[in-house]
């Protein structure tokens, strides 16, 4: 696929649960090779359409078009095997399993042999920094770590189409730091990326294009500059403006 | 085969013990013992793949072991036929049983999933009582002895042969989930559902392989377990008993782990049989003795060792491996 063609496309994609509607009539298309930020503030629907999009939750109106492929409603399983993964706000660790047999669950989703998934699953832990850690139980990492690990774990699958969800709060600076860096140059490397974060300081240093959800709406779409001046995404975070003011 | 050896060291031990003991040990009584422990091992270790690798927790595969335990013996006394083929009618009849119960595990989690396991089985000892015309309901059916391997009719020092095939079955079929890419991916089911499904792993898929597999091996083990015994009865067989025993063998013995439950087995069946002989003589009070031992055997597994008998053993090893 050439940089720049459309990896991804949500058409007015509605999802309801009973009388509340958590994500309403979004649409917005990813490029190949973009590194795409969804913000919101608590309850805007972030969660609710990663679920949708990676196949947790069918939506009652509207289509995911994945790479050429219609995947509403698709389990998540396939999903993957196209290439789109996803990461957990809750980070779910395989927790009695070590770290590096982790990442090689993921990696024998395209890869038949156990042998060939371990030395790919030793690469991907290097590439993200727990090579110290490989054979730690997964239940017994700070949850700094375990959050890397969840986005190695996503990485050994192969993915075209990486959704990440949350996957800087909680860190420490040093931590936080670490991950923008980690993105930062897997993007570099060609992988597209969606980013949902809650911290908007983080976000505007990372993205470059920002999505604002709010009560499952979308608000606003641009760049980090144009969405920190945006009045309705300043009203939406009202009390916040601090820390758009700094970022 | 340095590291085989630490491996599996453990399994060449038990297994073979067991394959050296009838060349050396007569006693009908012991042998005896002998193949209850390999059988309730390898029914334990059958368990131990839905429960303890794919995480599917059943305590109700007695379904399973009584469709092999009167497949078999409907098979000799009502149509005439060998034992093994009524232990292959089994096995596919279980496959079927196995896909439902399989199938409920995609809409039942946990304790629920392990409620409709108990259910599933109750369902079947009701149905085998009520059919007289067929099952000889409650009163059971005795399996004749007619001595020969086709017919199943072993001497002691065969059915320690035979039970002990049985178990190394179904410790292959655990290796083979420690080792190969679907128990990689059972294992990541078993931790955690969703992120498995993140990941690429069709999970409803593999929990259904996995309770089926489970029920297959646990139906052979059924209908050996029949031959051996020679009588078969629905309140037996399909009782909650029995699938309390395998899942507790190995829980007790380390679950998830392949030589767990025949650790477990060992521990608890010859515990029983022992207690058995000690108070035969006495009429009361001693009925229940056996549920004491899983009482007590449980308790304190859970407060010392949690992961099992098998964890024991790992932990021996690393602290040999620091010193």
């Amino acid at each position: 696929m050439s940089e720049g063609a459309t990896i991804l496309a949500l058409e007015r994609v509605t999802k309801r649960f009973g009388g509340l509607t958590a994500v309403a009539d979004v649409s917005f298309t990813v490029p190949a090779g973009e590194l795409l930020g969804i913000i919101g503030p608590n309850g805007a629907g972030k969660t609710t359409l990663f679920n949708v999009i990676s196949g947790y939750y069918r939506p009652e109106g509207g289509r995911v078009v994945f790479h050429g492929h219609d995947v509403t409603g698709q389990p998540p399983h396939a999903i993957c095997r196209l290439g789109l993964t996803r990461t957990f706000q809750l980070v779910k660790p395989f927790g009695n399993l070590s770290v590096t047999d982790n990442v090689m669950i993921g990696a024998l989703t395209r890869l038949a042999s156990v042998r060939a998934a371990r030395v790919e699953a030793q690469r991907v832990v290097e590439t993200c920094g727990l090579g110290a850690h490989a054979d730690t139980r997964a239940r017994a990492l700070p949850i700094g770590l375990r959050k890397r690990l969840e986005v190695a774990r996503a990485l050994a699958t192969g993915p075209r189409l990486l959704l990440l969800d949350e996957v800087m709060s909680g860190l420490n600076p040093t931590e936080l730091a670490a991950m923008v860096e980690l993105i930062r140059r897997l993007h570099a490397e060609g992988l597209t990326v969606i980013v949902i974060e809650h911290i908007m300081a983080a976000m505007m240093r990372l993205a470059r294009r920002i999505v604002v959800l709010h009560h499952g709406e979308t608000i606003a779409e641009g760049p980090p500059a144009a969405i920190g001046q945006d009045r309705r995404v300043v009203d939406a975070y009202l009390g916040e403006e601090f820390v758009l003011a700094q970022a | 085969m340095d590291s085989l050896l630490r491996s599996r060291g453990g399994a060449l031990v038990v297994f073979g013990l067991a394959a050296v003991t009838p060349l050396v040990v007569r006693d009908a009584y012991f042998l005896d013992s002998l193949v209850l422990i390999l059988l309730w091992g390898a029914l334990s270790a059958a368990w131990n793949v839905a429960g303890g690798y794919a995480g599917q927790v059943s305590i109700g595969h007695a379904s399973f072991f009584g469709i092999g335990a009167y497949a078999a013996a409907l098979m000799v006394t009502r149509f005439g036929r060998g034992p093994w083929l009524g232990m292959l009618v089994g096995v596919v009849i279980s496959i079927g049983a196995g896909f439902v119960i399989g199938f409920l595990s995609n809409r039942l989690k946990g304790p629920y999933f392990a409620l409709s396991t108990i259910a599933f089985s109750q369902v079947l000892l009701i149905g085998v009582s009520r059919w007289r015309g067929f099952t000889a309901g409650g009163e059971g059916i005795p399996v004749p002895f007619r001595p020969g391997f086709a017919t199943l009719g072993l001497g002691h020092a065969g059915w320690v042969y035979m039970a002990l095939a049985a178990a190394l079955l179904c410790y292959a079929v655990e290796v083979y989930l420690e080792r190969s890419r679907v128990g990689y991916q059972l294992a990541g089911v078993r931790e955690d559902e969703d992120a498995a499904e993140a990941l690429g792993i069709p999970t409803r898929r593999l929990k259904v392989f996995a309770v089926t597999l489970s029920a297959a091996l646990t139906s052979i083990c059924g209908s050996l377990w029949a031959q051996y015994i020679g009588f078969v009865d629905p309140t037996y067989v399909f009782s909650v008993d029995l699938s309390v025993r395998f899942a507790l063998n190995a829980i007790i013995g380390g679950m998830g782990t392949a030589l767990g439950p025949y650790l477990g087995s060992i521990l608890i069946t010859s515990l029983e049989t022992y207690l058995r002989a000690t108070f035969s003589g006495v009429k009361t009070g001693f009925a229940g003795i056996y549920l004491i031992i899983y009482g007590t055997a449980l308790i304190l597994v859970v407060r010392f060792v949690p992961d099992g008998l098998a964890g024991i053993a790992a932990r021996l090893r690393t602290r040999r491996a620091h010193a």
